[in-house]
């Protein structure tokens, strides 16, 4: 409602520019990027071909080996070597960009899609190596739970059985210790394997006996954000693109897939001249009356599974149906 | 809005769905059928399909759908409906994300024998070498979540080589199925253990052809639980030495002859029975046999890991009333993006 007045008021003299741009964008969600940061890094040489072996000298046997002094020698042993291949791969992304757009934009687009295809790069990589995860590793389902489903939702036993086997292929923590301090409420971790877990899954790891959920640490300093808690010889980590296959347990439940290493478990590829290129092609390439400019991203990578005897996992499902 | 076609090209079918991939992204998609599209064929034959993308909003097509142009029995006058509005046809699956999770529908079971090889009663779709996802079983909870590939299909049923369950106490009365892709993210991938001989050299039946993913030379790292039996495997790992596509089983030079027997538990052990039996890649042995100059641990295409599934890609459904046709019709197909 409008009242006639003799005072200049905003009805009736509007604002001429009736909305204006915020200091800062608003943030652009991005997912925790996880599946990447606990895998070793290689590169490849150029004009070599687009497969990279990795290889690994098996130990020798300890059986036997004391002379009896007979002069005979021991037989010897032939060494055997494991051969890792992967092939390199390339993926790329582009945004094509009406010059209107750019000329009348508020918020320097270029820069901000340049940004975004660096966003993509990381993610991209990120989801590549979680499907390396699920794909090529074998997992158990858990069964200390008690949701009735198989698998069940996660459990305290069935944590310290993926330890079980770990150890028993001896392989080495990723995480060093967190002494304990004098403070209250906190408890220390051991040197670690690492686990990677959905978001979905973190109610029913709050409930895990023996959790220790990261604000219980002693010391926060340099953990990654994406840390949630350390259960057993453990430290999860969680993303809300973790592994999950929806509608196939037991009970019709989605199953989440809970990858859990330790160190040289498995390796990313960079290609030496060809990671992480972004690019710009200008007007007058891209268009024939030079409006529509593109900004791309590309990059290449190779993925492996270096040793099986180091990683391990478990599909679970949660205590409520998801 | 423009169009750019992607791509285009043009293919025999068999009878069965056929899957496109497509080099990127796409908006719109097509198919002729181009051996029924000058008869007057006697049933509601499809001769032309078409797709529209999620760019089309509230017109996108759903999974397993799209627009169907069929010929009215005995006569050339076309009609025009969509393939869900039939039971019997399928339509088009556009898939472009990882895991590569085919949207079909859940399809129930009526029964699984426990014979060997066990022989599944469905009414079905689906195509010799199709991969099927079972789960929610009842009886036979031990399988359940785990994948087969099928063979000798018929419309009421299929055979799983891959599972000699007739030493499984009941077999299954009901259940559901899921086609999944061949392949998953990535090659070599994880297969499930159906059994394992006590042998010199142990031979190990897989769920589904273990050909299309491993070869002589290649190294796979066993994961058993003590539930089914042969837990001295569990964590060893062996060099594979054969082959064999017709029984799927791979041979490896583990000696399992001492081994405990290798069996599933029981159906009446679920849910607290630790499942699956499987293996996993873990390199390869390179060598080479001086008799034969025959040179293991040098075939790229299966042991180097690598993309499986490539998406994006679009799966027609096979048949005479989908997108791919009967059995020797020819079929033209087209994919369509937006402009930028």
């Amino acid at each position: 409602m409008s009242f006639p007045t003799g005072i200049t008021n905003i009805n009736n003299m509007a604002p001429e520019l009736p909305v204006q741009a915020s200091e800062d964008l608003l943030s652009t969600p991005q997912f925790n990027l996880i599946h990447s940061f606990g895998v070793d890094l290689h590169h490849a040489e150029t004009y070599v071909g687009k497969t990279t072996r990795m290889s690994r000298f098996e130990r020798l046997s300890t059986d036997g080996g004391q002379l009896d002094g007979s002069g005979i020698d021991p037989a010897s042993e032939v060494p055997t070597r494991t051969d890792i291949d992967a092939t390199m791969e390339i993926y790329a992304k582009s945004i094509v960009t009406n010059e209107q757009v750019v000329l009348w934009e508020n918020s320097k687009t270029l820069t901000k899609f340049t940004a975004l295809l660096g966003q993509w790069l990381r993610e991209k990589e990120d989801l590549l190596m979680r499907d390396l995860f699920s794909s090529s590793v074998s997992y158990i389902n858990a069964t200390g739970g008690t949701n009735g489903d198989q698998p069940s939702n996660i459990s305290l036993n069935d944590v310290n059985n993926i330890e079980t086997i770990l150890l028993g292929n001896d392989a080495r923590t990723m995480l060093q210790s967190i002494d304990a301090m004098d403070k209250f409420s906190t408890g220390p971790t051991r040197d670690a394997f690492i686990a990677l877990a959905s978001t979905n899954l973190t109610n029913d790891l709050q409930a895990v006996q023996g959790v220790l959920l990261k604000n219980a640490y002693p010391q926060q300093a340099g953990l990654r954000p994406e840390e949630y808690c350390s259960i057993s010889r453990f430290r999860f980590f969680v993303s809300s693109k973790g592994a999950k296959t929806p509608g196939i347990s037991m009970l019709g439940r989605t199953v989440y897939t809970i990858p859990m290493y330790g160190l040289e478990a498995a390796a990313k590829i960079e290609q030496n001249n060809y990671t992480a290129v972004i690019g710009y092609r200008p007007p007058w390439v891209v268009s024939s009356v030079a409006q529509n400019s593109q900004l791309y991203a590309k990059f290449a990578i190779a993925r492996a599974i270096t040793n099986q005897n180091w990683i391990s996992g478990l599909n679970v499902t949660t205590r409520q149906a998801s | 809005m423009p169009f750019t076609i992607i791509t285009g090209g043009s293919f025999t079918s068999t009878g069965a769905g056929v899957k496109i991939l497509l080099p990127s992204s796409a908006d719109y998609f097509q198919t002729w059928n181009i051996t029924q599209m000058p008869l007057a064929p006697a049933t509601a034959v499809v001769v032309k399909a078409e797709w529209f993308g999620s760019k089309f909003g509230f017109g996108a097509t759903a999974a397993n759908d799209g627009i169907r142009w069929k010929k009215t029995n005995s006569t050339n006058a076309l009609n025009m409906d969509t393939f869900s509005t039939a039971t019997a046809s399928n339509g088009f699956t556009y898939v472009s994300t990882n895991p590569v999770i085919e949207p079909q529908a859940a399809n129930a079971i009526t029964g699984i024998t426990a014979a060997s090889p066990a022989v599944v009663s469905q009414t079905n779709t689906y195509s010799d070498g199709d991969i099927i996802q079972f789960y929610g079983t009842t009886g036979m909870l031990q399988i359940s979540g785990m994948n087969f590939q099928i063979s000798s299909t018929s419309g009421s049923g299929y055979t799983l080589i891959g599972l000699r369950a007739a030493g499984f106490a009941a077999p299954a009365t009901a259940g559901f199925t899921r086609r999944i892709s061949k392949y998953l993210a990535v090659d070599p991938q994880f297969l499930y253990i159906t059994e394992i001989t006590k042998a010199t050299s142990a031979v190990v039946r897989t769920s589904v052809d273990p050909s299309a993913y491993y070869v002589v030379g290649m190294k796979i790292h066993f994961s058993i639980p003590y539930s089914f039996g042969m837990y001295e495997m569990n964590q060893l790992t062996g060099t594979i030495i054969a082959v064999d596509a017709a029984n799927y089983t791979l041979t490896v030079d583990i000696d399992s002859s001492a081994f405990t027997t290798f069996a599933f538990p029981a159906s009446s052990a679920s849910p607290t029975a630790q499942l699956f039996a499987t293996l996993a890649p873990a390199g390869a042995r390179t060598q080479r046999d001086p008799n034969t100059w025959v040179e293991t641990g040098y075939n790229f295409q299966y042991q180097a890991f690598h993309t499986g599934q490539f998406v994006p890609y679009m799966y027609l459904s096979g048949g005479a009333q989908s997108p791919a046709g009967a059995a020797d019709d020819v079929i033209n197909w087209m994919a369509y993006k937006l402009e930028n």
